[in-house]
């Protein structure tokens, strides 16, 4: 499935490494901010 | 990520959230932070980088290798709605230019706060173009509108 433009950015909690801790974050506790994504392939790797 | 990392302030000044995402564990992010990255930048990555496991998020968003069991190098930028306003796919030996991102948030603000179209090549301070001019304009537009705007 690709995603188009103009249509709601597909919503996804998931586990992140974050301010030194791990937690679970949530796409739409973004709501109200732009947010951008950034896929990479892997760490360790020239991104 | 570094690249992104050292930009990540001008993403915060524009009032936009960044998420890294990858199929490497939390785990694996934290070691990479700590080896690497922080080594590259001061401070190193200050935004959430997302564990995709198998590729769940990736799958949701049309990047995710299947048959190399990672995500392909893409960013979506989403508005404060949750709509995708960009989106760009690169092939994986090919790094993105955090400048065009960058650029891309302050057209898409400006023209949502202003109504502006945001011409080839716009960053502050080049000209917008009226919306009302535009469709008004057509075959007119080489009067008010030169490529040597674009760069």
């Amino acid at each position: 499935m690709r995603i188009q433009i103009g249509e709601a950015a597909p919503d996804f909690t998931a586990e992140a490494f974050h301010g030194g801790g791990i937690r679970e974050i949530t796409l739409s506790q973004y709501r109200g901010q732009w947010v951008v994504l950034f896929f990479y392939v892997a760490d360790f790797t020239f991104v | 990520m570094a690249a992104v990392a050292v930009k990540y302030p001008a993403f915060r000044e524009l009032g936009a959230e960044v998420l890294a995402v990858s199929i490497d564990p939390a785990d694996t992010h934290r070691e990479w932070q700590e080896k690497e990255l922080s080594r590259m930048v001061e401070g190193g990555t200050r935004f959430p980088m997302i564990a995709d496991r198998e590729g769940k998020v990736g799958s949701l968003y049309g990047v995710y290798d299947e048959t190399n069991k990672v995500d392909l190098r893409a960013h979506f930028i989403v508005d404060p709605r949750g709509v995708v306003q960009a989106l760009e796919v690169v092939a994986a030996p090919v790094g993105r230019n955090i400048t065009e991102i960058l650029r891309q948030l302050r057209a898409l603000k400006r023209h949502e706060e202003t109504g502006e179209l945001m011409p080839c090549g716009w960053e502050p301070g080049k000209p917008a173009l009226d919306r009302s001019v535009v469709s008004t304009s057509a075959g007119r537009i080489w009067e008010f509108w030169k490529p040597r705007n674009a760069f």
